[in-house]
């Protein structure tokens, strides 16, 4: 159990930064899902502005490559009517830490609201929310094989819009379980709202180490692992992991774990597949599967937009009353002690 | 010059010495031990409720200055273990520049003798830069005053050049020190284990130490090189040491005082202050190390202190420097092992003092007439608050910092002389 779950809420329980899952409990998750839920119904309509982040800055710091994630966020800022600056922060592997430090501290001398964070390092966000700018909301877009917050959430909203509920399945996460923040915040999430039979599948050198701590069955077999679910969730391999020993080769990875149309018929007839995607076809994913009847891939990307703009406005307003708070009692303008 | 300390508990483990009495120095050495109500002294100070022990000897510290006095400077590092009770410590060779020349021996020595707190038995570097390719001048390096070599954290990953090294020392039968990790399989930043898995951070196996342990003995074997293993972290390690020793190898080994203390749960909530390497482990390994402590498969207890300033540990988790400054909390963690009677006063003594003295200065200090009064007393009810005025080394890197603890040195001497006074 690590601190954040207390780092993440207001002294009265709201949310004020959305860094992981972990540490939150099953109310505040249904909460965010409830919120995203009518947000969805927003992007349908002609005009798909809400008016309730108007006046507010929202910077987009992306210290790490992304084109997906980075754009989503943009326009669920924008459709809170934000102001928003997007940053593209190459670090540099010598001063990691200093640029970090003197990058933040000098937009939110610029008065920003709130930081949307993607960095390299595991506990990144979590950093430079309980130590840089406490005073600004952090929503975690991705810190290193740490976490990946609003994806994992917006697969939990594409199983409940597709599912109902959390109780009675059984979901499958395939393939690099190691390096995928993805995952480990959907085991997180899965767990808090009442998933009882999470199976991770992939091979030993893709699975982390005592990864069953975590609630979770492992299965190297993965027509055992996927057999009877209800949600197949499959997780992007980059290729990169070919050159550093992880597996010898794509072919023989998309022999024994690519979801080909034969093998999702071990699942229930009704399941459903999921990518945080980008995808590739050919070695984790089947095109015949990725563009089929089962898969909730692009529904995936039109609930991202919506998770994320019931993230971003959960977190504003809950920074916004402790900010309140504090100018009604200025000794507590202090910066914050470390968790 | 005299110093006559009253009353206080005399516990020497070498001599099976633990008894209240009276101390009394003169002109450096040992004068006289036992009721000495009748006698003054220049110095007298009121031992009562406290212990005296030999001094303490650090198997395993970094001094930090040259290059690197933004972390520590060897007068502030000397001063702080002095403040811990040591009087005698063995730097590590990865100072910068690296200690691979009589030259930065002699440079660190005398700004040492300088200082006045601590007397120092260099490590020197196993190769030269440390790079693992050339031979260090072991020899001159020992001839300067260098009690032992190793090649720091950095692995010698070619075969024959570390056979080479063994052979070498082994001419003059020098002693080799090793921080047991394999470089590669210890590139991570904490434990391979559930909390590493939890928080996205690299792992480190143990067969990351256990594989390093197994390879160096073979060549400790090979060459009947007596060595020495700074810094063990894991159950496996402890039985991989006490399997050597009852083969009767010349080995010996020693464990952080961090690694007695904490697991690798202390890192959650990315606490930077507990990013060390080698790594904290479970909880299993914490108390497999004590055991070692106590059946006396590991020999020694050392700092393993590394000051570091605050910007170093002020970053997300991965970008910040591992270790932590040590010196000032050393004492009260001991005495929390001894409240929570994981450890006697009399096993850490015997640990920080008798034990690494054998291994540094190849003889015993102990508490007896006509020896030179290397001397440590704690007084293990004092309360404090380990703060910015309070500590004494430049290390921000301070674990407990802001925290009240329990037990403190209250003085050390170092041959007659008092070399700190709290």
């Amino acid at each position: 159990m690590t601190n954040s779950g207390n780092l993440q809420l207001t002294a009265n329980g709201e949310l004020r930064h959305f860094l992981t899952p972990e540490g939150l409990d099953r109310l505040m998750l249904e909460r965010i899902l409830d919120t995203a839920d009518s947000f969805v119904v927003i992007g349908n309509q002609e005009v798909k502005k809400v008016p309730l982040l108007r006046g507010r800055t929202v910077v987009n710091l992306f210290f790490e490559n992304s084109t997906r994630t980075r754009s989503t966020f943009e326009l669920a800022a924008k459709r809170l009517s934000a102001d928003v600056l997007t940053l593209d922060i190459k670090t540099s592997a010598t001063s990691k830490g200093e640029s970090l430090l003197d990058t933040l501290q000098n937009l939110r001398a610029m008065h920003s609201d709130m930081f949307v964070v993607r960095h390299s390092d595991s506990g990144a966000a979590h950093f430079i929310a309980s130590q840089v700018t406490p005073d600004v909301a952090i929503i975690n877009a991705g810190d290193g094989r740490h976490a990946h917050p609003t994806q994992a959430m917006l697969d939990m909203l594409t199983i409940r819009r597709h599912k109902g509920n959390f109780e009675s399945l059984s979901v499958a996460i395939v393939g690099d379980i190691l390096h995928s923040r993805v995952a480990r915040d959907q085991v997180h999430a899965l767990k808090i709202l009442g998933c009882s039979d999470i199976r991770l599948v992939g091979p030993n050198t893709l699975m982390p180490q005592a990864i069953t701590s975590m609630g979770v069955t492992t299965h190297n077999n993965m027509d055992s692992g996927i057999d009877g679910v209800d949600v197949v969730i499959m997780l992007r391999l980059q290729t990169e992991r070919m050159d550093s020993a992880f597996l010898p080769s794509a072919g023989e990875y998309f022999r024994l774990y690519g979801l080909t149309t034969e093998r999702l018929a071990q699942a229930k007839p009704d399941a459903i597949v999921m990518h945080p995607g980008p995808i590739n076809r050919g070695i984790e994913i089947e095109s015949a599967v990725a563009d089929g009847p089962q898969s909730m891939i692009l529904h995936q990307v039109g609930y991202g937009i919506a998770l994320r703009m019931a993230v971003m406005s959960m977190a504003m307003s809950g920074q916004m009353q402790q900010r309140h708070a504090k100018a009604v009692n200025p000794l507590s303008l202090k910066r914050e002690p470390q968790p | 010059m005299s110093i006559l300390i009253r009353g206080a508990r005399l516990i020497d483990p070498s001599k099976q010495l633990d008894k209240v009495t009276d101390l009394y120095i003169k002109d450096h050495y040992i004068e006289a031990i036992g009721d000495l109500t009748r006698v003054n002294a220049d110095t007298e100070i009121d031992a009562d409720g406290m212990i005296l022990s030999p001094s303490f000897i650090d198997l395993h510290t970094c001094l930090r200055d040259l290059n690197q006095i933004q972390k520590g400077t060897i007068a502030s590092e000397t001063q702080a273990a002095a403040s811990a009770g040591f009087t005698h410590l063995c730097p590590s060779p990865d100072t910068q520049p690296c200690s691979d020349a009589g030259s930065v021996i002699n440079m660190v020595k005398n700004k040492a003798a300088a200082a006045g707190f601590c007397d120092l038995l260099p490590v020197a570097a196993l190769t030269k830069d440390l790079k693992g390719a050339q031979l260090s001048n072991m020899e001159s390096l020992s001839s300067a005053g260098c009690i032992g070599f190793s090649n720091a954290s950095y692995d010698i990953s070619n075969n024959t050049v570390l056979l080479r090294c063994y052979e070498y020392a082994a001419t003059f039968g020098l002693k080799v020190f090793v921080q047991a990790q394999d470089q590669q399989l210890g590139s991570g930043q904490m434990h391979a284990g559930p909390t590493a898995t939890r928080m996205g951070l690299d792992g480190i196996p143990v067969i990351a130490e256990t594989l390093a342990i197994s390879r160096h003995l073979q060549f400790m074997q090979h060459t009947g090189v007596s060595g020495h293993f700074n810094q063990l972290t894991s159950a496996a390690g402890v039985a991989l040491i006490r399997e050597a020793k009852a083969q009767g190898m010349k080995v010996t080994a020693d464990v952080g005082i961090a690694h007695l203390c904490f697991t690798d749960t202390a890192v959650q909530g990315y606490h930077s202050q507990y990013h060390v390497q080698p790594p904290l482990r479970e909880e299993s390994d914490r108390k497999a190390l004590l055991v070692g402590i106590v059946d006396g498969t590991l020999d020694a207890i050392c700092s393993a202190h590394q000051p570091h300033e605050s910007a170093a540990k002020c970053a997300p988790f991965a970008a910040t420097a591992s270790g932590m400054a040590t010196y000032d909390m050393l004492v009260p963690l001991i005495q929390k092992l001894v409240d929570a009677e994981d450890l006697t006063w009399a096993l850490a003594i015997q640990a920080l003092s008798s034990n690494s003295a054998t291994i540094a200065l190849r003889k015993t200090t102990s508490l007896t007439l006509g020896e030179e009064a290397n001397l440590t007393l704690i007084d293990p009810n004092h309360h404090w608050t380990l703060n910015a005025s309070s500590q004494l080394s430049h290390g921000t890197n301070q674990a407990l910092a802001h925290q009240q603890l329990k037990a403190r040195v209250s003085l050390t001497i170092k041959a007659g002389q008092i070399s700190y006074k709290v």
